[in-house]
């Protein structure tokens, strides 16, 4: 009985997919302006969210036969996947377009499509939830060492095509309709996450990559350094993802500071700013305080160095300031920053004229800026620069995961879950709290004389306070303590204003309601850390405890 | 001379409104040690929600006679941010209450930001400064000292005496009521409270309203006195309550009231000195003067000392 509803469910997503056709014979070949989001690119053609749809349904009839492991939540995570599609393609017409018609005469005003296809989702999730669970399979558990590295080279692949596809499948900023299809393509990918998910089949690979750190982390760099290379590699995503990237070094920097210490930092991106006023001021630029054009390595050190001693001297009253009182001093820090840049303290900053003219960044005569081509291969601009930043993540990368582990890691994250009984454990504490302050200071530097020489000009308006409340959000959204979770985290949330270009005005208001929601129903965070699970689900309650 | 007076009368008047938002932030955090950064933000909402009583909900010919129109913004102000309060406790901070201290302190950030731009995406025309009436009487006290002149208007001086006063009422209902000692019970150990029939949830929201109408109020007059509001007002002037309310001792009435006197006596002098940077970096001898006191004497003038926390 049960298998009838998912079938039906599944049916329900392929009628909704082909509705839009019906509404063509219906008329007589007269489309209703606006039916859906693809008529304006393919009317006749079964792509993009149409196409998820159909075969999403298809599939959902196929897995109700089919054993497979987790098939209880794979049908739920289909169920989840179709109805969001369906959801914001009618929303988004309906509101957008002026109304969606699937199956009606004329001016269609009502989303038959889609509410079909919402309906079916529903009717998924409720049912899929008793389907009768699959086989039992378990993936091996230490397999052989060549089918292990084909593994995690496969799916690292598949990992860089689907980012590629999430970054492209917006179809651009000249796209209007690029918000609604980027939303109803992240509803389809994390659906198949999600199903994923279900099968084991993640978990299994983040063993595979425990078990053989060193090759996951090669192929994972030769990834990233693969996306030049496919359809998000062009001039406008690679400067996307250098943003990306100088937010994300950042964002592990403070999640030394916030993640493993545990000293919440309200200013941190002041750091990034004096990182990149130093770099402005080092490398030539014509409102430069300094006329000297140091080569960018010098300049990069230069910042970090300067970067990590405002770090420390941030963190000095860590000494004796401690929890909200310590977020409060770094905000205060943070404010300093931004007031005293906006005023030109000292000619360093250019005040609100900013720095311009910050030369980019040459390699044997190459300006990062320009196009290359490798083997008759053309890249796109600025490509140069995203292999920096790869590079300076990756870097920023190791440190951490090196970090964490180390004596002084374990001692922050002592402190962060008692500082007096780390203290009575023999850690000094001060020394390691001031120490959080100056490495995640440090790394913030560094990644700030990168975004100088990217954004050519700097001002103290990137550095402001709402800044600090993004990467703060970057590394909560994320989930604190991890090094995927600071990556994901800044993508997330600096890829999501591009694609969702047309509701930027309610961006910061987003957030907002963001940060209030993860709080509520997963303060972990997206990827969560162990020892950090352990610690933000504590239950004191003896009764909840017995209930569990 | 008188420059330098009317600079420490500015400031005054400077701290009296930061005083009565500061009331809310130590009235807060003395209860259940939260720091509600969006406590800026009611006293945001309740200078908007005045001024929008003022321009549709006042009918024209009484919007112009102070004894009507004052009231009936302050009331209405502070209405709305005691309702914002009262929802922001029930749906934001409860649900969190036990959970670890870094999660409502996020939390209150995100309701920060959330109101702020709700407000500047909402409320008609808010993405610039709005002008705001002066409901009171025009004019003021002319100061003549030595060859210097200068006017210090009434409403000025009726918002000194209001902070003032209702600081004191508030003294005086928080250590004689019984509602004022049943906080003060939650405040030093909310088990044993719960345990002597204490209702914590019911005690705890009062403390948010208590505090949102203080804000309220402030912000009819912040609006009074400044003639424009924007929807950067309650993140600036919350972080100077903040700063006076942990100057003066955080929990302690008195304390954020000297503290916010002390905040608005520095910003105004220290604008006023062009050796300590004029007034384009008079916001920073105000954090200077934070910093230095969490430093030194983290538990503020009148505070006790501070009691060491899990």
């Amino acid at each position: 009985m049960n298998r009838l509803w998912t079938v039906l469910s599944g049916l329900g997503f392929a009628v909704a997919a082909m509705m839009p056709w019906v509404t063509f014979a219906l008329n007589d070949g007269n489309y209703p302006a606006k039916s859906t989001l693809q008529f304006f690119d393919a009317p006749f053609l079964l792509t993009g969210f149409r196409l998820h749809l159909l075969v999403i349904g298809l599939l959902v009839v196929l897995f109700t036969f089919l054993p497979l492991p987790g098939r209880p939540r794979i049908l739920r995570a289909a169920g989840w996947a179709g109805g969001l599609i369906s959801l914001v393609n009618g929303a988004y017409i309906t509101f957008k377009g002026g109304g969606l018609g699937a199956i009606t005469a004329a001016d269609g005003k009502v989303a038959f499509a889609a509410f079909v296809g919402v309906a079916a989702g529903a009717l998924l999730i409720w049912s899929g939830a008793k389907a009768a669970p699959g086989i039992e399979f378990s993936w091996p558990e230490r397999p052989s060492r060549w089918l292990a590295y084909l593994a995690l080279l496969v799916s690292f692949a598949g990992l860089l095509l689907f980012v590629a596809a999430i970054l492209t499948s917006g179809g651009g900023i000249t796209n209007p309709y690029s918000a609604g299809q980027f939303m109803s393509f992240l509803a389809m990918a994390a659906g198949l996450i999600a199903a994923l998910g279900a099968t084991g089949v993640l978990r299994w690979i983040g063993e595979l990559s425990e078990q053989h750190r060193y090759f996951s982390l090669l192929v994972m760099l030769g990834c990233a350094l693969g996306l030049p290379f496919t359809s998000a590699g062009n001039e406008y995503w690679m400067t996307v993802a250098v943003n990306i990237g100088v937010y994300a070094a950042t964002a592990i920097g403070l999640n030394i500071v916030v993640g493993l210490a545990g000293l919440l930092d309200l200013g941190y991106v002041a750091f990034m700013g004096i990182g990149a006023f130093v770099a402005a001021n080092l490398s030539g630029a014509a409102a430069a305080a300094f006329d000297i054009h140091l080569p960018f390595i010098f300049a990069a050190i230069a910042a970090a160095l300067v970067a990590g001693v405002f770090g420390a001297i941030v963190g000095s009253p860590t000494l004796r300031v401690r929890g909200d009182y310590l977020a409060i001093v770094t905000m205060a820090f943070g404010e300093i920053f931004v007031r005293s840049s906006q005023n030109n303290i000292g000619g360093l900053t250019g005040g609100s004229n900013a720095i311009p003219g910050i030369p980019p960044l040459e390699l044997f005569g190459t300006g990062f800026q320009e196009s290359i081509s490798i083997g008759g291969y053309k890249l796109a601009g600025g490509v140069l620069y995203y292999v920096l930043i790869v590079l300076l993540v990756a870097l920023v990368m190791g440190v951490f995961a090196n970090l964490k582990d180390s004596r002084i890691g374990r001692a922050w994250i002592a402190i962060r879950e008692d500082e007096d009984a780390a203290r009575a454990m023999g850690i000094q504490t001060g020394r390691a709290k001031i120490l959080a302050f100056l490495i995640g200071a440090t790394l913030a530097g560094l990644a700030g004389a990168v975004f100088a020489h990217k954004t050519s000009s700097v001002s103290y308006e990137s550095f402001r306070f709402t800044e600090s409340v993004t990467l703060l959000a970057a590394v909560i959204l994320g989930g604190m303590g991890t090094i995927p979770g600071a990556v994901l985290g800044a993508s997330l949330l600096f890829v999501l204003p591009e694609t969702l270009r047309e509701f930027q005005d309610y961006r910061l208001m987003l957030f907002g309601l963001a940060l209030v929601l993860i709080m509520r129903f997963r303060p972990q965070g997206l990827v969560a850390d162990r020892h950090r699970r352990a610690e933000l689900t504590t239950v004191d309650d003896p009764v909840e405890v017995a209930a569990r | 001379m008188a420059a330098y007076l009317e600079q420490l009368v500015n400031g005054l008047v400077l701290g009296s409104i930061i005083g009565l938002i500061a009331l809310g932030y130590t009235m807060v955090y003395g209860v259940i040690q939260l720091i509600n950064f969006a406590h800026g933000e009611v006293f945001m909402v309740g200078a908007y929600a005045s001024l929008a009583c003022y321009l549709w909900i006042l009918p024209p010919d009484l919007a112009g006679t102070w004894y009507i129109a004052l009231p009936a913004m302050i009331l209405f102000g502070s209405l709305v941010a005691a309702l914002l309060a009262i929802a922001m406790e029930r749906f934001a901070y409860r649900p969190l209450r036990g959970a670890p201290r870094l999660a409502p302190l996020i939390t209150a950030l995100g309701v920060s930001v959330f109101l702020q731009e709700v407000v500047r995406l909402f409320f008609p025309d808010a993405k610039q400064a709005k002008p705001y009436p002066t409901p009171f009487i025009e004019g003021g006290i002319t100061v003549h000292l030595g060859d210097g002149q200068f006017t210090i208007a009434y409403i000025r001086i009726l918002l000194v005496v209001v902070a003032i006063g209702l600081a004191a009422l508030l003294q005086l209902y928080i250590s004689r009521s019984r509602m004022g000692r049943a906080m003060r019970a939650i405040a030093n150990d909310p088990d044993t409270a719960r345990l002597m029939g204490i209702n914590p949830d019911r005690i705890i929201v009062w403390t948010f309203v208590i505090g949102a109408v203080l804000a309220g109020v402030a912000g009819v007059f912040y609006g009074g006195y400044q003639n424009t509001i924007n929807t950067d007002m309650g993140f600036q002037n919350g972080i100077f309550a903040f700063t006076a309310a942990v100057l003066g001792g955080i929990g302690s009435i008195r304390g954020a009231v000297v503290g916010a006197m002390i905040i608005g006596v520095v910003k105004t002098i220290a604008g006023q000195l062009p050796f300590l940077g004029g007034t384009q970096y008079d916001y920073v001898w105000i954090f200077v003067v934070l910093i230095f006191m969490l430093v030194f004497r983290p538990q503020g003038f009148f505070g006790e000392t501070e009691r060491v926390r899990a």
